[in-house]
């Protein structure tokens, strides 16, 4: 495997074992997504006796009676209005605040960046009843925002620190010469360390997209209009009403997972970088 | 334009003071050299003019004016940094008409005047690249554009050209100083090279820890510098030390004895007592080979340059380099014989390190 | 010159005290609007809904309340008291710890040797990584739904292999010795691609002359990855192994599609106990409970680790 590792003169027999493994892997990989798809255009008859293979009829309707109906994309709607508000207010919240302890000296900044870095070390479900609580009173119990404001406010603690450590690798020559230059702390946030940190607003918006995208438990505990549901609520309502329909199940899926699979080839680099860059940068 | 002083400045961060009690006057119009080595608080006190650092204590006056609470724009200073310190993300073009555009200039004014500035500094036809499409002397020189379009009243450099290879600094050096011949703005310059602060400077001030160890034109701190610091800093390579004890007088003419005996003769001027302990100072170019033989060891080392050859021969025990021509024969391991003038021996009290002419 | 230093030698004294106070930095200057205009909002949003929520589960965890008017019937650690005796969250904990001990000994492990066969030119390399790192984006739940139907006894693809090879259907996820290792294996399945690339990243910023200068000195294919590749990678797996933790112990998303906890609480995980039982139930006396246990587990174990494992990182 070093072999391979160092690049070079790679015998055709660690080759072919190389390459055995990877397939093996990929193949395992790929089998539940591929027989989830195929699988959506079975009869449930035909998914019993054959779940691997191409399905004998191509049922699309099941495909497309989702498609022409409502409530698939009503979910990724929400969903997608869910993700966008949290991605906004996260990247605007967030890129200001970083700034403040990346650039300013005040008076307990250490002590202050720490309180925010406390959120790194738990998840949201810690609290989720006393939120739940908290969102109720304040009267957003099932509107978007009662799940928009608890996602952005667990995600800062992460989010602070990318920015903050991207705008503190700025050369600080740089800040020196914006200062001759005539700009105060204002005018270097908007000139100079926002056009700079355009890599670090893609990372930051990618995770706080895909989490929000993903994002199951507030959701779950914070609405209940079956209308405002995310994806990722919508399709469980929708198992447990078609319970054994697997056909049917199989084929919603496959669609609501497709657009996630579909941005993913299209931006594999960025996705990649930032979900992982994002996570060993922090 | 503008003068530039400052009067019993200082700084210190906490308990740790780095820069102690600093008067310096600048004309208007003089081009100033801060040296000294890495460390020496050189670069913070340019920053302390800048702006850019808080002052302790004393005061900095940009023409008669103290400024030590106004920010550098309103200083009316321009900086060009080590690393250029270029913006990125935006073209030359925009880089150099940034304070243009901070203090509200329309967008014809903007360009108008980066344009005059790029003729003047050839960058006309690289106004619409990014930095990172640039050569190194091509963001030096538009690190230079940006700050001659404002027209400021003072010009700091802070080690412009150490980021560039040996052959570009020494042209940029040139560039740099028909630059200030044309435009004549008072310019600050902070470098630890010698040379280039020998070359480009009306006025040097060396620093050492802090402290200013002398003030003075380049051929002052050549020919008498004030202390052992300065005699060693100033030229290349570096001054010879000999330790020697002053002998008794003979009618007007002084002279000091080596360890091994050698006596050499100093400048009848010298204000030495016999006895007295001190360092003696000997340039590798005045040590000229010849039949006197004033000083006399073995070759140690031979380093050819091409015009010039460093020889290093052994003296009482002590590696002395000398400067010869190039076509001068010389061989290692054989006898170097130099003379040495008396009025080219300079003389240090050892204890005090201070010049004795 | 000397002038100018003599006389400003007699103002000194009298002026310096003065001066002093009144020396006002530069660069303090504009700090106030900045301060004001940039901190506010992420302060007010993370105190909102994340420190206060905290500390009030600490406060709501000593009382029974249902979650209506004020939390009044006092029971002090009762409810810690109940939990430590619940089957249910014990099985929840020890679900925890196998969840962790399997990323350490299964994902970790495999996500390294594909990183080593990955991280460099060979033909194909992107595709793979790729294919591996796909189910990481997926989310839980659809990880979990389609699982579900892998898993299933009637229609899934484990139903089929069996048939195929003619032994009885196994109904995996009905089985309460049986499910959570279903589930550990659909975790090693949408993780281990993450893992991969983290190791990826760091081999990718490794000096390659370090591994040539150990080929030259004799080193084999194997005693390279031992005693040149892996100790280098130490960081990345002590992340690696960091972010595995931290995953475990906020598992939800993909046990409910699977199992829900069930059968009979055997895949419970704590945050699906503190659903079931807490939230459910609206017993959020009881719920806060458990999210303070689950706090102080997290914190312990995010301190704990960076102290004695991360310390040099």
């Amino acid at each position: 495997m070093t072999d391979a590792s160092s690049g070079r003169r790679v015998g055709a027999g660690t080759r072919l074992y190389l390459y055995i493994s990877l397939t093996v892997i990929a193949a395992l990989v790929l089998l539940p997504l591929v027989t989830t798809a195929l699988g959506g255009f079975k009869s449930l008859g035909d998914l019993r006796v054959n779940p691997f293979g191409l399905p004998n009829e191509w049922h699309v309707e099941n495909y497309t009676d989702i498609l022409f109906g409502q409530r698939y994309w009503r979910q990724m709607a929400n969903s997608l209005i869910i993700a966008l508000l949290t991605v906004f207010l996260t990247l605007v919240v967030s890129a200001t605040a970083a700034f403040a302890f990346a650039h300013v000296r005040f008076f307990g900044s250490g002590a202050l960046l720490n309180y925010f870095l406390i959120g790194l070390m738990f998840p949201a479900a810690t609290a989720i009843l006393p939120l739940f609580i908290r969102i109720r009173d304040l009267g957003l119990l099932d509107t978007y925002w009662g799940v928009v404001l608890p996602q952005v406010a667990f995600g800062l603690g992460m989010s602070i620190l990318l920015f903050r450590n991207y705008f503190r690798s700025l050369p600080s020559e740089l800040f020196d010469a914006a200062f001759v230059d005539g700009c105060g702390y204002i005018r270097f946030f908007w000139y100079i360390s926002l056009p700079l940190a355009r890599p670090m607003i893609a990372t930051v918006a990618i995770i706080s997209f895909v989490g929000s995208w993903n994002s199951y438990i507030l959701p779950l505990i914070m609405l209940n209009t079956e209308t405002r549901y995310p994806w990722p609520l919508g399709i469980m309502v929708y198992r447990g009403e078609f319970n054994t329909d697997w056909q049917l199940i199989l084929a919603f899926i496959t669609l609501t997972i497709l657009p996630t699979i579909i941005a993913f080839f299209l931006a594999q680099k960025h996705i990649i970088a930032g979900l992982t860059a994002g996570a060993v940068k922090s | 334009m503008a003068s530039v002083e400052l009067r019993n400045v200082s700084k210190a961060y906490g308990e740790v003071a780095v820069i102690h009690d600093i008067s310096v006057e600048i004309q208007d119009g003089e081009f100033v050299a801060l040296v000294g080595p890495s460390g020496c608080g050189k670069s913070t006190l340019l920053r302390m003019i800048a702006g850019l650092e808080d002052i302790t204590d004393g005061d900095v006056a940009i023409a008669d004016k103290v400024v030590n609470e106004l920010t550098p724009r309103e200083r009316n200073i321009a900086m060009v940094f080590q690393s250029y310190a270029l913006y990125p993300h935006m073209t030359v073009a925009e880089n150099m008409g940034f304070n243009l555009k901070l203090a509200g200039k329309t967008r014809e004014e903007v360009s108008r005047q980066v344009a005059q500035a790029a003729q003047m500094l050839d960058l006309t036809g690289l106004l619409e690249r990014k930095p990172s499409q640039l050569s190194g002397g091509q963001r030096q020189r538009v690190a230079m554009g940006r700050a001659i379009v404002r027209d400021p009243a003072v010009f700091l450099f802070d080690e412009p050209l150490s980021n560039l290879d040996a052959k570009l600094r020494v042209q940029m050096r040139s560039e740099i100083k028909m630059l200030h011949q044309r435009v004549g703005t008072t310019s600050i310059y902070v470098t630890h090279d010698q040379v280039e602060a020998m070359t480009l400077a009306d006025r040097i001030v060396v620093l050492n820890a802090g402290m200013i160890e002398q003030v003075g034109t380049p051929l002052e701190l050549y020919r008498q510098p004030a202390n052992l610091f300065v005699a060693g800093f100033i030229g290349s390579p570096a001054m010879n030390f000999l330790e020697a004890v002053i002998e008794p007088a003979k009618g007007d003419a002084r002279s000091a004895r080596l360890e091994d005996g050698t006596s050499i003769r100093l400048h009848p001027g010298s204000r030495v007592e016999p006895g007295l302990e001190v360092t003696l100072g000997l340039r590798p170019e005045h040590l000229s080979p010849g039949k006197r033989k004033d000083l006399s060891g073995r070759i140690r080392m031979i380093e050819p340059t091409g015009a010039q050859t460093h020889v290093t021969f052994e003296l009482s025990g002590r590696p002395l380099t000398a400067i010869v021509d190039g076509s001068f024969p010389v061989t290692l391991d054989t006898p170097f014989n130099a003379a040495v003038a008396p009025d080219q021996v300079h003389v240090f009290d050892r204890s005090t390190g201070l010049s004795l002419r | 010159m000397a002038h100018a230093q003599a006389t400003f030698a007699t103002r000194r004294p009298i002026s310096a005290v003065a001066r002093r106070k009144a020396r006002r930095s530069v660069s303090a200057r504009g700090r106030l609007p900045v301060l004001v205009l940039f901190l506010p909002a992420a302060l007010i949003l993370f105190t909102l809904f994340v420190i206060l929520p905290m500390g009030e589960a600490a406060w709501y965890s000593l009382y029974r309340w249902n979650g209506y008017g004020q939390p009044t019937e006092f029971r002090a650690l009762g409810n810690f008291q109940v939990l430590f005796n619940q089957a249910a969250f014990l099985t929840a904990l020890k679900n925890n710890g196998l969840i962790i001990l399997i990323s350490i000994a299964v994902q970790i492990p495999l996500a390294l040797w594909l990183a080593t066969m990955l991280a460099y030119r060979i033909p194909g390399a992107v595709t793979f990584r790729l294919i591996f790192f796909l189910p990481y984006v997926l989310a839980d739940v659809a990880a979990g739904l389609i699982w579900r139907f892998v898993y299933d006894g009637d229609y899934g693809l484990f139903a089929a292999a069996a048939n195929m090879i003619g032994v009885p259907t196994p109904y995996v996820l009905a089985d309460r010795h049986v499910a959570i290792y279903a589930i550990l294996g659909v975790i090693v399945w949408k993780y281990f691609g993450f893992h991969m690339m983290l190791f990826i990243a760091g081999l990718q910023s490794m000096d390659r002359h370090v591994l040539e200068a150990a080929e030259i000195d004799g080193a084999t294919g194997w005693q390279r990855f031992r005693y040149v590749t892996l100790p280098m990678l130490g960081s990345t797996v002590r992340l690696s192994i960091f972010f595995a933790i931290v995953g475990s112990l906020q598992l939800f998303d993909m046990i409910m599609p699977l199992t829900g906890g069930g059968p009979s609480n055997s895949t419970q995980t704590m945050v699906t106990f503190l659903y079931t039982y807490g939230v459910m139930r609206m017993q959020v006396g009881f719920g806060s409970a458990v999210g303070v246990v689950l706090f102080i587990i997290c914190v312990t174990m995010a301190f704990g680790y960076k102290r004695i494992f991360m310390r040099n990182d």
